[in-house]
């Protein structure tokens, strides 16, 4: 489990994270959503000790990431994919790392079959595609075998057998009880991979529910009609309360009513109907509306957060 | 894929400590080319200078004044490829350090040990373990192809108990065997005055975590402030020359005269090994301060 409280970190004058509390249990995964420059990164680094909080704490299973006795063994991270170096091969590159936690060395050719790696082990990292890179910092995660397991934006860079791979493999290692924490940008593909949800904008947390609730409770049911009179519908809806919006081509768009009183209401009236498709409005757009306000660069605005401050 | 990760085996007692970052720094160390190249360098550089400088120094023997003649060290000629290798070095112990904050695999580092001084001492130990056996075989092995030269230009080794005054009467060559007065020491202090220096870049490196500005500090120090300091009235660049690194490594390899044209009287060998300890120390403090301190 891993659990904020209050968590906040300026660089210089600017708010990265603001008073962020949640947590994330253990057994499912758990999808860390906000738009480029949330701070999620910012989050996860501090859950790591890399960066240390202005203000709250951050706790893994109980402690903090510096009193972790074999840190690699309880906490595994992917951060940046590309963050090896170029001239070390992927079978060295995760040696060292296994080293450091008196990780056996075989555990380093079993993670580097399990991302699929093992036929370019010993090829230089600095020659790796985008995909095999995120592949061996997955590896890197999985090394010692931890029951935590942090992801920042793992399916950057993959193609789409690459990105179901890392889906299944998330839910599989959340299956097994381990504390999945993966942050993304996407909305969509939180909702294929993540049970729960926890949404920031502009550092501050804007949901923590399951990526079910957030859709129900986010998403207004919308139906599409279509109908020969449509002005004649458009009316008989209006009075018995449904909000109507005119799509041309005899189309409404109505709210505030189901799918079945609209087409009670319509034969009531004697209005033929030829199209009566319920809704659902898409998840981008949900989460767009969510966090416009707490989108730091619109298209050619000053940046005011770094997502990573050198 | 039916299992998706096999357990390891538990780890009982204990904690990950320096031992096992020191492994991992080592692997890191040796898993790289840039590492093998540039104490390649360091030997065949370092051998090869000494014992060219050594024939020419021989060659111009006879017609050396008295005053040159003092100064004329086999074992500070056998010694010239120090000059290169203290920047080769430096570049190596800054580079393990900043070339890890380029690619971002400092945090990498810092989150299978998040105990930084113990990461900053385990890159400390393994590069200095690394350069001091290389430079003290590479100052070895110069100190006897030096003699080695100086002998067939036709030195010999002068009587026992000779000092200064014997060597600027003598009609010939003077050369030194590894057991005569101070040259061990001074052999042995080269790898040591190197071994320094690296630990220095280190320090350097985790203070400011790019690699162009880290070695430009470091020649710096070595190159542009004695030069700087040169120009100032000799009333005061004459008393803190001697105190300047270069110069503090010139002192630990001389056996002859300390008195110098440029610096004055240089410290005392093991003087100019503390104080430049000393340095390496403070830099290397700064360094871990920084670590300490800053987001990583």
């Amino acid at each position: 489990m891993i659990e904020a409280v209050g968590l906040s970190k300026n660089y210089g004058r600017t708010r990265a994270v603001d008073d962020l509390s949640f947590e994330v249990r253990s057994g499912v995964v758990t999808g860390f959503l906000g738009p480029n420059g949330s701070g999620k990164s910012t989050t996860m680094r501090m859950v790591l000790g890399l960066d240390r909080p202005t203000a709250g704490t951050v706790t893994v299973d109980g402690r903090h990431y510096h009193d972790l006795k074999w840190p690699l063994r309880e906490v595994g991270a992917l951060l940046e994919a590309n963050a090896i170096h170029p001239g070390r091969s992927a079978r060295n590159h995760l040696l060292s790392l296994a080293q450091s936690n008196a990780i056996p060395g075989a555990r380093v050719d079993e993670v580097l079959g399990l991302v699929g790696l093992d036929a370019v082990a010993g090829r230089k990292a600095g020659k790796f595609s985008l995909g095999m890179s995120q592949r061996l910092g997955i590896a890197s995660a999985l090394l010692g075998d931890p029951g935590v397991l942090l992801f920042d934006e793992p399916v950057n860079g993959l193609d789409p057998e690459g990105i179901l791979w890392v889906r299944t493999l998330l839910q599989s290692l959340a299956g097994e009880g381990r504390t999945i924490f993966v942050s993304s940008h996407l909305m969509s593909e939180m909702a294929l991979t993540a049970t729960d949800l926890v949404v920031i904008g502009r550092g501050r947390l804007i949901a923590d529910t399951t990526v079910d609730d957030f859709i129900s409770s986010n998403t207004e049911a919308t139906v599409l009609v279509r109908s020969p009179e449509v002005d004649r519908l458009a009316g008989v809806l209006t009075s018995i309360g449904a909000s109507v919006a005119h799509r041309g081509n005899g189309a409404l768009l109505v709210t505030k009513a189901f799918p079945s009183v609209i087409g009670d209401a319509a034969h009531t009236a004697g209005i033929a109907l030829h199209e009566l498709t319920p809704q659902q409005a898409s998840l981008e757009q949900v989460f767009m509306d969510l966090t416009s306000d707490a989108v730091d660069y619109h298209g050619g605005a000053p940046r005011t957060i770094d997502e990573v401050p050198s | 894929m039916t299992t998706v990760t096999l357990p390891l085996p538990p780890t009982g007692t204990g904690r990950a400590g320096i031992r096992h970052v020191i492994r991992s720094e080592w692997t890191k160390l040796r898993s790289v080319r840039s590492t093998w190249i540039a104490l390649a360098v360091v030997v065949v550089a370092g051998i090869g200078l000494s014992a060219l400088v050594s024939s020419i120094e021989a060659g111009r023997w006879a017609g050396l004044g008295p005053a040159d003649r003092a100064q004329f060290d086999p074992v500070r000629f056998s010694q010239t490829g120090v000059f290169l290798s203290q920047f080769v070095v430096g570049v190596i112990g800054a580079l393990i350090v900043t070339s890890e904050y380029s690619t971002g695999s400092i945090r990498t580092t810092l989150a299978s040990m998040p105990r930084r001084t113990t990461v900053l001492a385990a890159k400390g130990i393994v590069i200095a373990a690394a350069v001091f056996v290389i430079t003290e075989l590479t100052a070895f092995i110069s100190f006897f192809v030096s003699q080695a030269v100086l002998t067939a230009h036709g030195a010999k080794a002068l009587p026992a108990g000779s000092s200064i005054v014997t060597q600027v009467r003598s009609p010939v060559i003077p050369v030194v065997t590894i057991t005569d007065s101070g040259a061990f020491r001074a052999v042995f202090l080269c790898g040591v005055y190197l071994t320094l220096l690296t630990l220095m870049a280190v320090g350097i490196g985790f203070a400011l975590r790019h690699t162009a500005g880290a070695i430009s500090l470091y020649v710096g120090l070595l190159l542009v402030i004695p030069l700087v300091i040169q120009i100032l009235p000799s009333s005061i660049s004459g008393s803190i020359e001697k105190f300047l690194p270069s110069n503090l490594g010139l002192a630990m390899v001389l056996v002859t005269t300390r008195k110098t044209d440029f610096a004055g009287v240089l410290l005392t060998p093991w003087a100019a090994t503390g104080l430049l300890a000393l340095y390496t120390a403070g830099v290397v403090v700064l360094g871990a301060w920084a670590l300490l301190r800053r987001d990583a």
